[in-house]
């Protein structure tokens, strides 16, 4: 069992072997790129559904755009006082950093967990691109409680499309990322003019005089669909701040960070937030009530822009499912050592086309979001505890590399632990993350300081 | 023509097309152009733009050089 584990966590590591060492001054990137970086990244397929869903959930149009102003800041603090500075002292991947902490086998349970996440995320993609082809054949997009493929049909428009983002992917991923850098500002314009052109729908005035009574009472009017949760200001506060939970709190986004020259770049991750999480959502929020209120992105994106808005869905499900899906296949290739990249980004890709066909992780895109957040949360709350609390209260810190450990018992179990805490808490699922911070990060530290008197 | 020459060229014209993609919805919502003739304006910018920024992006990579 033990060499089984030398074996698997060896392959691991020689997967990630490029970025072992920390990042030199020479490899320093610009703010500028930063920016770019964030404003291509946060404007996907999942914002057309994150958006309506708001509608759907009946919040106010003060409490949207409140929690939306409020969630962002929030999140791009984290990123600025949580991510950024840890990156920027180690200039390491939380990969390698989490290894010296928590010891190889923990690295690796993390790194499969993270890959399933990614396959669902990776799926909802393609559910949402779904949705655009759909229209041109015909189609139905399954109800809002569907969880199961309601037609043949739109299973096979998922497997067809799953097929296709995947062999894609296979075939040249880096081109692909260089054709969604061109993509992702066009992207972000079909937000802007569906909204725009579904304002007369809608009636607002050209002078724009009565745009406030219609969000109110249109748009964002307070009340929720059938069978939606009714959302507010809290709600839609905490969404926004959790929604990269695992990118800032989580700590994944080190690997970006780590070439910042200084941690103050974090701020500039406001340029993902406002234009992606902001000003997207409240377009795809426009866009939905003018449809009715469908929870059909295909749909909303050709009523708002014609051909160019289908071509824009399928575009921005394909292009933020490819990295998805390159960052599965590397996961996932940790435990499959030797395998050639192809062949594993294909089981992935796999993998993810039969989450597609189901329509419930498109559908509860918001709670999958909020949960795949907390399961990662907790490893950023170790993460911070043994950089900042240990040498605050003079405990060893990187016992499990000093020692050999391949399992950091004490990490592992505060990270379960604080799960099942926080899967129990009696809060609504999108608040119980911050608590669940605070518990990862306090036991952990505790557990460790009594090992060490132990 | 040489790269850097057409790389620019490209570039303005891409970020043009785009310019137009937004502008067409503001025309349309204040009412001087039809819903249909929008949608064709923003699908004929659109395709500019990909094709223009595309273009610029394939320049940067084959580097500098050039005549």
């Amino acid at each position: 069992m033990s060499s089984r584990w030398t074996r698997l966590t060896a392959a691991m590591d020689r997967l990630y072997e490029f970025d072992r060492e920390p990042v030199t001054p020479d490899k320093l990137q610009s703010g500028g790129k930063f920016a770019g970086l964030f404003a291509g990244e946060h404007v996907a397929a999942t914002e057309f559904v994150i958006g309506a869903f708001f509608v759907l959930h009946g919040v106010g149009a003060r409490d949207l755009l409140l929690g939306l102003l409020v969630g962002n800041f929030l999140a791009v603090l984290s990123w600025t006082f949580i991510c950024a500075p840890i990156a920027v002292r180690t200039r390491l991947t939380l990969y390698w950093y989490l290894r010296r902490i928590a010891g190889p086998g923990v690295t690796l349970v993390y790194n499969i967990a993270n890959a399933f996440l990614y396959c669902i995320l990776a799926g909802a993609m393609i559910s949402v691109s779904a949705t655009a082809v759909g229209i041109l054949f015909g189609i139905p997009v399954p109800g809002l409680d569907a969880v199961l493929p309601t037609s043949l049909g739109w299973v096979l428009i998922t497997v067809a499309l799953g097929a296709a983002f995947t062999t894609m992917a296979v075939l040249g991923f880096s081109k692909l990322s260089r054709f969604a850098e061109v993509a992702s500002p066009w992207i972000f314009v079909v937000f802007i003019a569906g909204a725009v052109a579904m304002l007369p729908r809608l009636g607002v005035s050209p002078d724009l005089g009565n745009l406030w009574d219609v969000a109110r009472a249109r748009v964002w009017n307070g009340i929720a669909a059938a069978g939606q949760e009714k959302f507010g200001f809290w709600h839609v506060l905490f969404f926004a701040w959790s929604c990269n939970l695992a990118m800032h709190v989580g700590l994944s986004d080190m690997a970006l960070f780590r070439y910042a020259r200084k941690w103050t770049y974090g701020l500039f991750s406001a340029f993902g937030m406002y234009p992606g999480h902001m000003l997207a959502w409240i377009s795809s929020g426009i866009m939905v009530a003018a449809i009715g209120r469908e929870m059909h992105p295909g749909l909303m994106a050709y009523e708002a822009a014609g051909v160019a808005g289908i071509v824009g869905v399928l575009l921005a499900g394909w292009t933020t499912a490819n990295p998805t899906l390159y960052r599965a296949g590397l996961a996932l290739q940790t435990i499959t050592p030797n395998w050639p990249r192809w062949k594993i980004t294909l089981i992935a890709g796999g993998a993810t086309t039969v989450l597609a066909c189901f329509p419930v992780f498109f559908l509860k895109l918001l709670d999958y979001v909020a949960i795949y957040g907390l399961i990662l949360m907790p490893v950023g709350a170790i993460v911070f505890a043994e950089h900042w609390v240990f040498p605050l209260l003079k405990i060893e810190q990187y016992r499990a590399e000093k020692r050999g450990w391949t399992f950091n018992m004490i990490a592992l179990a505060v990270w379960l632990g604080t799960l099942a805490i926080c899967f129990a808490m009696p809060l609504h699922l999108y608040f119980r993350w911050l608590p669940g911070w605070f518990i990862a990060m306090i036991s952990y530290t505790a557990l460790m300081a009594w090992r060490r008197v132990r | 023509m040489s790269n850097r020459l057409f790389r620019r060229i490209a570039g303005g014209l891409a970020f043009v097309s785009l310019g137009l993609c937004l502008a067409a919805p503001v025309v349309f919502f204040l009412g001087r152009i039809s819903e249909g003739t929008y949608k064709r304006a923003f699908l004929l910018s659109s395709i500019a733009w990909f094709v223009l920024a595309t273009a610029r992006t394939m320049a940067v990579r084959d580097g500098p050089s050039g005549g």
